[in-house]
């Protein structure tokens, strides 16, 4: 750690990792409901666990972007944060709201809207959270009076996610114009800006990392923030086919959104490539782990699995079903939770001096149940939504029945979860077991080549430039 | 390629696709009133989506193919069901459907008597958008059998072995001339679909008993001190569930309550009197 208010990053890494394991409960406890009889029937039904299981994905995925943003902008800017103070107060108000929401859709208390679920007065704590942090994270660098590329792509992907939240704040009385609004904020998040700010932690990993030189890495991330625009933008299209707007969106939605994938191959060779071209120039191969899986399962879950089923004729069939549900969670998991974990890897050693830099074996073994549980999820899904689809679909018959017939994929489904949520447990447990010290190692000491100090590769190297 | 050089890319990329899709979101705009019936979103249909949203059925269901996948998906379900049978289901599902046997079932959702109406009314009007022809085919909530096979997967597996004839349904069937080949086709195209309530499988209940034999049945019942309908023959009894659902209501209380029977009572006034022979037709070869 070179600044000693990049211990904040701690704390939010923290909570995001409570909520983390909790959403995580809440996914079992829907899929177990597949299977059913359900004894909670009255007291915790499926829409019930399923709204909490994809609301704190969301809430712990912005709080783990939120804290790597913490730890990343003091050294990119070498500077410490221009207030701990206000970053402290905005972990709190956003916990807060998020327990606050989770515990009221336990009592229904919610709007119903597929992801946007929060009740006004969360919404708009969401957005006095976001200003606070925009307005920290902005002072800091204006104090700083320098900053990358990196951290530019970043903080533009963190300020045009907040925008694109207003939508969601938005009522609309035609039900198809809400739906047509809906995807402005969660389509343009996960294939516009939220890849925008995957890529911005990428960079500063790989460059970290890896011996890549910075102006190649970055370079070559605009090209890539390029190629996710020219079809993410466009690409939202693969939303509108069958939700009563002009029929010009399916042709534009096909072929934009068979774009999308080239810029998530362009991702996974970024990582690939830097690696390979350079070598590696850090102890830690854990994060190195989390970083390179990163980029490869995003190209897997997102680009390979969402290219299956975009194509209008083949959505035609598919939309809707448990097809949905695989590809959903292979690329979430792929493109955010990973890069998350990725990020908490390479800056826990500094923040808890007492574990070793290159990842316990506990550490490994959480990387690798998680891969694997996912891995078997994405299958699970996948065999049922096939099954779905050709007796539900196709040939016609009753959903109802072709549930029953689909059950075992269910049964692999819960076996794989299981497999997975031991990988998060693993990963949690790691995480906390040894007690954060926040030591400032000297830049001199950084220097000498004292492994936590990892920020010097990529420092020394834009003085160099 | 230097630095400055893939900036600009990303910018101007970036730049050309936001234009195009706002250019496109303003001309979908003019076209979103004529696509969605906006004239017909009353206050209750408002209403009744304020209601859909307020008991997150979007966490179970999907409407649109959007939404959660642990129940059937809504976007038809009123074209597919009568706003009696809707009325009486919403007030208590368990009626209709039997936790043991499909594993799931939807929870009672203790909803006031003006939401379930404006529910329905939104259901309806979900119905009628023009979403490009989705589903390609009806999305049934129960049925074992796959529709024009007229028997259940079981059925189709034991059949298959021994070799048997094929089922009525699954002959070719003869010119498109023929009433009964039409009535068969009506059978799955009329709204609200009837193959959407009943299957013609033998033992496969749906929202409707199964019509497997009807004829048969029909027969039997007219003789009976327990119908009090006009009817006179199998036809005549068939013709009369068709336009008069009530006359004669087959026993259970997923089917009827008070006397009324939840299958639609808009046939009569709906289908022509062709189109009811053909469908009469159809149905007395069931036997
Ligand atoms: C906990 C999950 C759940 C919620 C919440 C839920 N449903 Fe359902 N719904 C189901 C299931 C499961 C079925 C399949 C039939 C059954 O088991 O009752 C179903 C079936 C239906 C059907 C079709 C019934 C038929 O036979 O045609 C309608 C209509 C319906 N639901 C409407 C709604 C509406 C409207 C809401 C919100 C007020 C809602 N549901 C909320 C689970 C749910
Ligand atoms: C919303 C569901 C629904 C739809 C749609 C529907 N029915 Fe029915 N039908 C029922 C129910 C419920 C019953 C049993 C209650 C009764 O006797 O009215 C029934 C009964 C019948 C019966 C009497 C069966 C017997 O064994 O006595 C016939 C014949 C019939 N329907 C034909 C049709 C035809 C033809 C259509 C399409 C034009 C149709 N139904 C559409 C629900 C439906
Ligand atoms: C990181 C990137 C991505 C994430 C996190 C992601 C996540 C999701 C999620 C959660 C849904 C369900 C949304 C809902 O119904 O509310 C979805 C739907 C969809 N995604 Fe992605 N996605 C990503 C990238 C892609 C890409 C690159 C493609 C295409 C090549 C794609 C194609 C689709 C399609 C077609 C649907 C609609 C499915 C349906 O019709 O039901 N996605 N995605
Ligand atoms: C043990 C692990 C997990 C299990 C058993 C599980 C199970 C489920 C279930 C049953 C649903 C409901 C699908 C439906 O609507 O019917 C769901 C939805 C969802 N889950 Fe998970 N989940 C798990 C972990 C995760 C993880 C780690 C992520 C992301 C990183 C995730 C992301 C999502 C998303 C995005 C949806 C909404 C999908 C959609 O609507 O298409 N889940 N999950
Ligand atoms: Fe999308």
């Amino acid at each position: 750690m070179r600044y000693r208010s990049q211990q904040v990053a701690y704390w939010y890494f923290a909570v995001a990792m409570l909520l983390f394991g909790l959403q995580i409960v809440f996914g079992l406890l829907s899929a177990t409901k597949y299977l059913g009889p359900d004894p909670l029937l009255y007291v915790l039904p499926f829409d019930v666990t399923k709204v909490i299981h994809t609301n704190l994905l969301v809430v712990w995925v912005l709080t783990g972007f939120m804290g790597a943003t913490y730890w990343m902008v003091p050294d990119e800017s070498r500077t410490e944060l221009y207030s701990v103070r206000l970053a402290y107060w905005q972990l709190a108000l956003w916990a807060v709201m998020g327990v606050a929401t989770i515990i009221g859709y336990l009592f229904r208390y919610g709007t119903g809207n597929k992801l946007l679920e929060q009740p006004l007065p969360s919404k708009l704590t969401v957005v006095v959270v976001m200003l606070m942090f925009l307005y920290n994270v902005g002072m800091t660098i204006r104090k700083a009076g320098r900053f990358t590329t990196s951290e530019g792509v970043l903080l533009i992907g963190l300020g045009m996610a907040a925008v694109l939240y207003l939508p969601a704040l938005l009522e609309f009385e035609n039900y198809t114009v809400a739906i047509f609004y809906r995807w402005w904020t969660i389509h343009l998040w996960v294939e516009g800006v939220w890849e925008m700010i995957q890529g911005g932690f990428l960079a500063y990993l790989l460059i970290r990392l890896s011996g890549a030189d910075r102006e190649v890495m970055e370079k070559w991330l605009y090209v890539i923030v390029g190629l996710v625009f020219i079809a993410g933008i466009l690409g939202t299209a693969h939303h509108y086919y069958w939700v009563g707007v002009p029929h010009y969106w399916l042709p534009i939605g096909g072929f934009f959104s068979a774009l999308e994938p080239v810029a998530l191959i362009g991702m996974a060779m970024y990582a690939y490539g830097a690696i390979r071209r350079t070598g590696l120039a850090h102890p830690n191969t854990l994060a190195l782990h989390w970083t390179i899986g990163s980029a490869v399962f995003t190209l897997f879950g997102a680009g390979v699995l969402g290219l299956a089923h975009t194509w209008p004729s083949v959505n035609k069939w598919t939309h809707g079903t448990l097809i949905t549900a695989m590809h959903g969670h292979a690329a979430f998991f792929g493109a955010y939770a990973m890069i998350v974990m990725a990020m908490i890897t390479y800056a826990l050693p500094a923040m808890t001096p007492d574990r070793r830099e290159e990842g316990s074996s506990l550490g490994y073994w959480a990387f690798w149940l998680q891969i694997g549980g996912m891995f078997g999820m994405t299958l699970s899904f996948a065999t049922a939504g096939i099954g779905q689809v050709y007796l539900e679909r196709i040939l016609g018959l009753g959903y109802l029945d072709t549930q029953l017939k689909i059950q075992v994929h269910f049964l692999m489904l819960l076996a794989t979860g299981g497999i997975f949520a031991l990988g998060v447990g693993a990963f949690i447990w790691d995480f906390f077991r040894y007690r954060p010290r926040f030591e400032v190692i000297e830049e001199s000491a950084v220097r000498a080549g004292a492994p936590a100090g990892a920020a010097l590769t990529g420092a020394s190297r834009i003085r160099a430039v | 390629m230097n630095k400055r050089q893939s900036r600009l890319f990303a910018v101007v990329s970036t730049a050309l696709a936001a234009v195009a899709f706002l250019g496109m979101t303003v001309d979908s705009h003019r076209q979103f009133d004529a696509l969605t019936n906006a004239k017909n979103i009353t206050p209750a249909v408002a209403h009744g989506k304020d209601v859909w949203h307020k008991y997150n059925c979007v966490n179970c269901h999907t409407l649109f193919g959007e939404g959660a996948y642990y129940a059937p998906d809504l976007t038809k379900i009123a074209q597919h069901r009568g706003e009696a049978y809707l009325h009486a289901y919403m007030q208590d599902p368990s009626k209709f459907y039997d936790e043991t046997r499909h594993r799931r079932l939807m929870p009672k959702q203790n909803l006031a008597e003006n939401e379930i109406t404006d529910l329905i009314a939104f259901l309806d009007w979900v119905s009628k958008v023009d979403n490009q022809g989705w589903p390609p085919r009806p999305i049934l909530v129960t049925g074992a059998s796959i529709p024009g096979t007229d028997l259940t997967t079981e059925q189709q597996a034991t059949k298959a072995e021994q070799g048997g004839s094929q089922p009525p349904g699954a002959r070719p069937v003869g010119s498109g001339q023929d009433p009964i080949a039409l009535g068969q086709s009506l059978f799955r195209s009329v709204a609200p679909a009837c193959a959407a309530c009943h299957s013609v499988a033998p033992g496969v209940n749906m929202a409707g008993p199964s019509l497997a034999g009807v004829a048969t049945r029909a027969q039997q019942h007219i003789g009976t001190p327990d119908y009090k309908g006009q009817a006179k023959d199998a036809a005549g009894y068939i013709r009369e569930s068709i336009e008069h659902p009530s006359a004669y209501v087959v026993p259970g209380a997923m089917y009827s309550a008070n006397g009324q029977s939840f299958m639609p009572a808009t046939y009569a006034k709906e289908l022509n009197s062709e189109q009811i022979d053909q469908l009469v037709a159809y149905l007395a070869t069931l036997k």
